[in-house]
This record gives C-alpha cells, structure tokens and sequence, in this order.
C-alpha cells in the first residue's frame, strides 16, 4: 500500500474469510473504511491503528498478513468500535473471530484446533475424558458408587486422578511450548522485528502487572462491565490453581489425604501433634478453595448476564465463545455442588464429581485450543508489542 | 372552492415553489401551504449554490416574482396541513392557518421592531444572532410582513407594538384557523431538516463551543446573515485561520442517517471557498470516508482542491475534544493513506450534518421507506412527491424533480376528470 509504485500481489483465502462470517463476523462486509473505529479505540497505537486495517485486511482474507498482526491481541473486546460503527460492521466481534482463528491456526496438535473451535464437536471434546475415565475406572475395578461416608478418593482413587492430570498438564505445556514459539516467529517479522531481546523481562513483568491490575480493561467505555467480570474469573481460576497444587502438597509432601483427618494420630507429623496446627492448615485451605470458587462462580454469572444486557450495541459472541462460558460454569457449579453433596453425604455426590471431572478435563486439557488459550497468546503478543514499542500503556 | 381542479403543493421551498408554479404556468390551480412564514425553504438560508457560486436570492426573487404575477397560485404560510381524506380527483384538505398577528397593512416599516421589547434565537440564522418577538423572517421575505412568535410575545398586555405601527397591521387577537380545501391531487414537497448535530455525542457539537454546522457556516458566510458575512468562529468572533471540515457528520451512519445525504461533500468544497476567499492565509481541511461529487461535480471538486490551502484527507473524524486554554477544537482521526491516527487541533470546525426528510417526524400522509423519504412507487392515487421530501438531492435535481411533478399533478388531474 506503500506510495512507490510496484505491483503487490494479494492472495485472498476465501475459505478464511466465510471462516470469520461464521463464527461471529457476520457483516464483515459491510466495512466502508472510515476509521471511526481505530478513531474511538483508546487501546491502538497511533502508528497503523487497529482495527480499521484488520477489518480490511479479513474482507480481503489476507490470512497471512493477519496471522502476522500483534494488534488482534492488544484488543480487549471493548466494543467501543462497534457502538460507533456506522456500518454495523461490529469490528470488536471481527477481531474476536481473528483470535479465535489464530488460537487455531497456531494449535498444535493442529486437528485439536479444529476439534475444540467447532461447537458443534464439542460434545467429542467432552466424551473423550467420560470415556477415558470409564476404561480406567473399569480396569481398576472401581466403576461403582461405594458404600458408606462420601469419600471421593473411595470412587475415583488419587492415584488414578492425578498422573491422569499430571500428565496431561504435561501435553499442554509441550503443546503451548510448539505453539507459542510458531505465534512469536510468525509476529517477529516487518514491521516490527525486533532488533534486541533485552526488552523482554521488563516487558513480560509489566504485561503481568497490567493483566493482574485490568489496566487495558479500564480503558473501555461501551463494555466496562466486563472488567469486575473478567477479574473475578481471573483471580477465581488462579485461586483454583494455588488450591489444586496446595493439595497436592499435602499428599506428597505431608502425606496428608483428603478428607484431611485432624485426629490426634493421623495429622501429618509437620504439625509437630499439634491438632490446632492441623486445624489451621486445614481451615485455611478449604477457606481459600472455596472462596476461590466462590469468585469463578459470580464472575461466571456476570460473564453471562452482562453478555444478555443491552448495552446499547449488539455483539454476536460466536458460539465458540458460549460454549467455554458455559462449560466454565457447569464446572464451577459442579464443583461446588460435589463439595455440598459430599458433606450431605448424599451418594449422588459420585456422578456429580464424576462430571465435574470430565469438565476440570475439558479445561486442563484443551486449553491450548480453547478460548482459554488467550491468556498465554495474548500475554505473549502484549509482551512482544511492548518490545516491539507498539503498546501504548 | 376549486372541485377537484387543483394541485396541493405540501411545503414552499424551492421545489414546491418550482412545483406550484410550473403547473401554474401550465394553466392549472395551485396551492401552497407552507409552515414558515415565508416561502424559499432551506434555500433562502443559503449564501451561495454550487457549482456556479451564485447567490439563491437571485433565483428565489425570479420564482417570487412569478407567483405574484400569476393568480392561479395561492399560498399559505404559517400553515400546515393538518388532515386528508378522499381520492385522487377529489382530496378534501384541511389546513391549520397558524396567526401572523401582522395583516396585509404591513409595509415592513419596522417601527414595531423598535418597540418590541422581547428578543428571541433567530431561528432563521440557526440561534446565531437575536430577533425581536415581531420580526422580518429575513432580507428578502415574500410575503413581505413581519411576523409574532407567539411562543415569546406577551400578547395585548405588552401591545407595544401595536401603539407603534402607523398602519394598523398588527392584530394580536388573530386565531388559528381552520382552512378547507377540495384538490385533486396533491404534491409533497416537504424537504429536510439539517439532522440534529447534539445527537452525535462524540463530535462535540454544543460542548465544544467552536464547532459548528454546515448550514450555520452558510448563515456566516451570507452577507445578510449574523455576522454580516465575516466567517467568526463562535467563542471568541475570532475568524478562523484554519478549520476542518467533518464529512458524514450523521449521514451515512446507521446510528443516525442512513442514507447518504448526498450535497455535504459539494456543501464543504463550496464552503471551502468562502473561507478561502475570506482570508488568504486561511486552509480548509476536509476529512472524507469518500468524496462524492458525482458527474459534472467532479470538474467543482478539481477546481477547489487546487487550492493548496483546500487539504483533502481521508478518516472520518469520530472524536472532537476541545483545548480548554485556546478554546480551539482537536479532532482526532485515523489519516487512512498516512497510516496514522492524529490529533488536529483547529480554529474552527464544521460539522456536514447531512439531510433529515422533514416527511418523516409529521408522519404525512405518504407512505416513505425506511430512511424516511418518501417513495416514488406504491403511493395512492393523485399523490406525489418532488424533491428531497422524495430523495437527498440537490438544487439543480430538486427542480428537475419539481417540474417533473408538476406534470404528474397536471396527469392526475386530467385522467380524474375523465373518469
């Protein structure tokens, strides 16, 4: 587009194009390029602003060029742009579909790209883990509701819960590792290859300190609300780690078991026999499991009502987005409601945990392919666009 | 009165008055009914026409004068049609006589001005200056009489005026009337209204004080408007060295007009020139998504961005922020082919608002699409449209329109009175 006359040659990839319209996209189209919305977006740099290029650029289908663009990640979906768009052209759902895409494009494994953005397969993302977790169960012997006081570890031993997780939890990093080094050599290229990398602690620490503080959120106007939303989800699920690996410090390290017995003999020998130590460690770390739920859930309802609110403008979520809303839901409230059952001691607390597990798979598993995977490209493109002096915060 | 034998021409600006007098002169009754006090419409507020740069008063004097001359055109100002019924051949009209307060007597003297203590926003120069509760519309007003806003005089217990006027012409106790008429058929020629720039929150109009709109840029420029013809901006009457030009202010924009309404790239080229030639040191800037000059237009376009000092640049301008010290206006605006998005802080800004179909807030009787302009197909019987009541168009196009319906009028008319 340069001044200097050449021939430049586009190749538009169609079946890129009715890819966006499908998921979200719908009046991409309609873009006229006016700028109205680089103009009332306070998150674009003032070099090549976002997202008037982008919406040219995916009319166009110019995959490649857009598979090469930091700036789909700077967006925070906002939607300021669509409030103005005069054209209805909904820019903020435009650039969502480019996430979605490109979480896909960089997958690896790459069918797993294509299993997790498809809604309509997602009923095969979550029979995978309901039918793993039969045959192990089955072949243990253990495919039945036990007798007596709930105990989880009587239906689905730790033994069994763990290295499944443990080594899943090892494929997504293997797989985010291959992922994200295909995203940062895609994004390190003209215009803005990096010359240096000393930039890059600096500016991965500051990109965790604006993720953590919501800084690139309070810049929205039309959707603030999503801000207190997204932070509650945010901090709910960091809790939820902490928890995951508080517990199995307890196993590994005290050898102490849930349900955590606080009798005399069975307290871990760190507490020195003292059962108030016991009693402390315990407390504190239901009380932070459980407060860390507690921030998914409400977090999670107000994803999904702010989503239902009029906000004066209309954002067409694709389905890709509702499905991962919802499956976050159904895991926290299964979470929740295995934990209530248990104490009830009701049996049906088994199916419940039961489920609840294939959604904790579904989360852990496919998080290099879901929309989840936004955190890892995203505080990874922010860090390069910081390098890159292309972020403006 | 007329028995079906005359054409109802809805609105007097340039095209109903084209209307009315085309068909007049065809040898048919015609009646104009008109809700200001004075017939020429939008056109009467401009300074100049584009292309040719010529002032409408001259065309609009012309027009005047042809109905004067020709007893077949009867007009009612401060009047609005309030109900229709019938068919085509036969429209029983009624029509809402708003009072003057001022009769025929009145030489426009202007002695009662003088006494008149009450002001009012001259509504004709957009609330840029101040009128006296009886005042002449403007300069050249047909009819030639002053007028009471009733909305400001206190009526007999100031009468001020009325002890002034040596010709008797003021009559405070004057009523609304109701007016009957039979047509057979009838012509909307209801125009546009400038959209509304406080709708547009984001452009700052009303907050930013130096942003104005295109057609008060008009009423600035024409020498019989507020300023006398010096282009002032509003906070400081300073006259502006440099001002931009917002095209689409509100046109083109689903959040607002739709459609595209067609004159404001050759209103702001036009208006280029005035600043122009008002101050040589001046440059207009004028942010486009495009430029629409079609046909003809084009050679316009040419010539005035010839000018070096006439800058065309390609963004629409979403943001307008004002500095607090200066007072001056900042756009903010992605310049599309430069690949940046900037601050252009100015003297002045003019908004292009573009053109509202008066038709659709008086819900006329005439089924209009969706944007609000009345449609040329489906329409019952005798009914017609002529202008920008029917689409966003020009001076020249309105005309041709005008006449064009004038025929169908007469059509109508003819083919009724055969049945």
């Amino acid at each position: 587009m340069g001044a200097e006359r050449h021939s430049t040659v586009l190749t538009p990839d169609v079946g890129f194009v009715k890819g966006l319209i499908g998921s979200g996209a719908d009046n991409l189209k309609r873009c006229y390029q006016c700028a109205t919305c680089s103009v009332v977006c306070d998150l674009t740099p003032q070099d090549n602003p976002f997202p008037r290029k982008e919406m040219i650029m995916a009319q166009w289908g110019l995959k490649e060029a857009l598979s090469k663009d930091p700036d789909i990640w700077l967006c925070h979906n906002c939607n300021d742009c669509t409030k103005y768009c005069p054209r209805g052209a909904r820019p903020g759902d435009v650039i969502a579909a480019l996430r979605k895409s490109a979480i896909a494009e960089n997958a690896f494994p790459k069918f797993m790209g294509k299993l997790i953005g498809s809604p309509a397969l997602t009923i095969i993302a979550l029979a995978v883990p309901v039918v793993l977790f039969l045959i192990i169960l089955s072949t243990g012997g253990y495919l039945q509701i036990p007798e007596g006081q709930v105990v989880f570890d009587k239906f689905f031993p730790i033994h069994y819960v763990d290295p499944i997780f443990i080594t899943v939890a090892t494929l997504v990093l293997v797989s985010f590792v291959v992922s994200v080094r295909k995203f940062w050599n895609r994004l390190n290229v003209e215009p803005y290859k990096l010359l240096a990398y000393g930039q890059f602690m600096p500016s991965f620490i500051e990109t965790l300190k604006e993720i953590v503080a919501h800084a690139k959120f309070g810049k929205c106007g039309a959707n603030k609300d999503r801000t207190t939303a997204h932070r509650l989800v945010l901090f709910g699920f960091i809790g939820l780690f902490i928890t995951t690996n508080w517990a199995v410090f307890y196993l590994y390290v005290f050898s102490w078991a849930s349900p955590y017995s606080i009798e005399a003999d069975k307290i871990p020998s760190v507490f020195g026999g003292s059962q108030a130590m016991a009693a402390m460690a315990y407390g504190a770390f239901k009380i932070f499991g459980n407060v860390s739920a507690l921030l998914l859930l409400i977090g999670g309802i107000m994803v999904i009502s702010n989503r239902m609110k009029d906000r004066g403008f209309v954002s067409k979520t694709s389905s890709f987005d509702w499905t991962f809303a919802v499956i976050i839901l159904l895991l926290v409230i299964t979470g929740i409601l295995s934990e209530m059952l248990r104490l009830s001691n009701l049996p049906i607390a088994y199916p419940m945990y039961f489920a609840h597990l294939v959604f904790v798979f579904y989360i852990i598993a496919y998080l290099p392919f879901s929309k989840l995977a936004h955190m890892v490209y995203r505080t990874t493109a922010i860090t390069y666009s910081k390098m890159a002096k292309r972020d403006i915060m | 009165m007329s028995d079906g034998k005359s054409i109802l021409v809805i609105g007097g600006g340039i095209s109903g008055v084209t209307t009315a007098i085309e068909a007049a002169e065809a040898g048919y009754d015609t009646y104009i009914v008109e809700k200001n006090p004075y017939l020429g419409g939008r056109v009467a507020q401009l300074n100049k026409y584009f292309p040719k740069l010529c002032p409408p008063y001259c065309g609009l004097e012309i027009n005047f004068r042809r109905i004067r001359q020709n007893p077949k055109i009867r007009f009612y100002t401060l009047a609005e049609v309030e109900s229709v019924s019938g068919s085509e051949g036969n429209f029983n009209v009624s029509i809402k006589q708003n009072p003057r307060m001022v009769n025929n007597k009145c030489t426009a003297c202007s002695k009662c001005v003088e006494a008149c203590p009450v002001e009012r926003p001259n509504s004709f120069n957009f609330g840029m200056d101040k009128t006296k509760a009886i005042y002449l519309p403007h300069d050249m007003s047909f009819p030639m009489k002053y007028v009471i806003d009733p909305s400001v005089c206190p009526g007999t217990s100031c009468a001020k005026c009325v002890g002034a006027c040596t010709y008797n012409a003021i009559d405070l106790s004057m009523k609304a009337e109701s007016v009957k008429i039979n047509v057979g058929s009838i012509v909307y020629a209801t125009g546009w209204n400038p959209y509304d720039a406080t709708k547009m929150e984001n452009l700052g109009f009303g907050k930013v004080k130096n942003v104005i709109t295109n057609v008060m840029m008009e009423r600035l420029a024409a020498i019989n408007g507020p300023t006398k013809g010096v282009i002032q901006r509003p906070s400081d009457q300073k006259q502006p060295k440099n001002v931009a030009f917002v095209q689409c202010a509100g046109s083109r924009d689903e959040n607002h007009l739709k459609h595209c309404s067609g004159i404001c790239c050759m209103a702001t080229l036009k208006q280029a020139t005035y600043l122009r030639e008002s101050d040589s040191a001046s440059t207009a800037f004028m942010y486009y998504i495009d430029l629409r000059t079609p046909g003809k237009y084009e050679d316009f376009l040419k010539k005035v961005s010839s000018d070096e000092n006439v800058k065309l640049i390609k963004g629409k301008v979403a943001k307008i922020e004002e500095d607090p010290e200066t007072m001056d206006p900042i756009l903010i605006v992605e310049d599309i082919l430069g690949g940046k998005k900037i601050r252009h802080q100015v003297d002045m800004v003019v908004l292009a608002t573009g053109m509202e179909p008066s038709a659709k807030a008086t819900g006329a009787g005439i089924k209009l699409d969706s944007d609000g302009f009345a449609l040329t197909e489906g329409q019952m019987a005798g009914v017609y449209s002529s202008g920008v009541a029917k689409s966003p168009n020009d001076v020249t196009t309105s005309l041709q329109d005008a006449t064009a319906a004038a025929l169908k009028g007469i059509q109508s008319l003819v083919s009724a009175g055969r049945k």
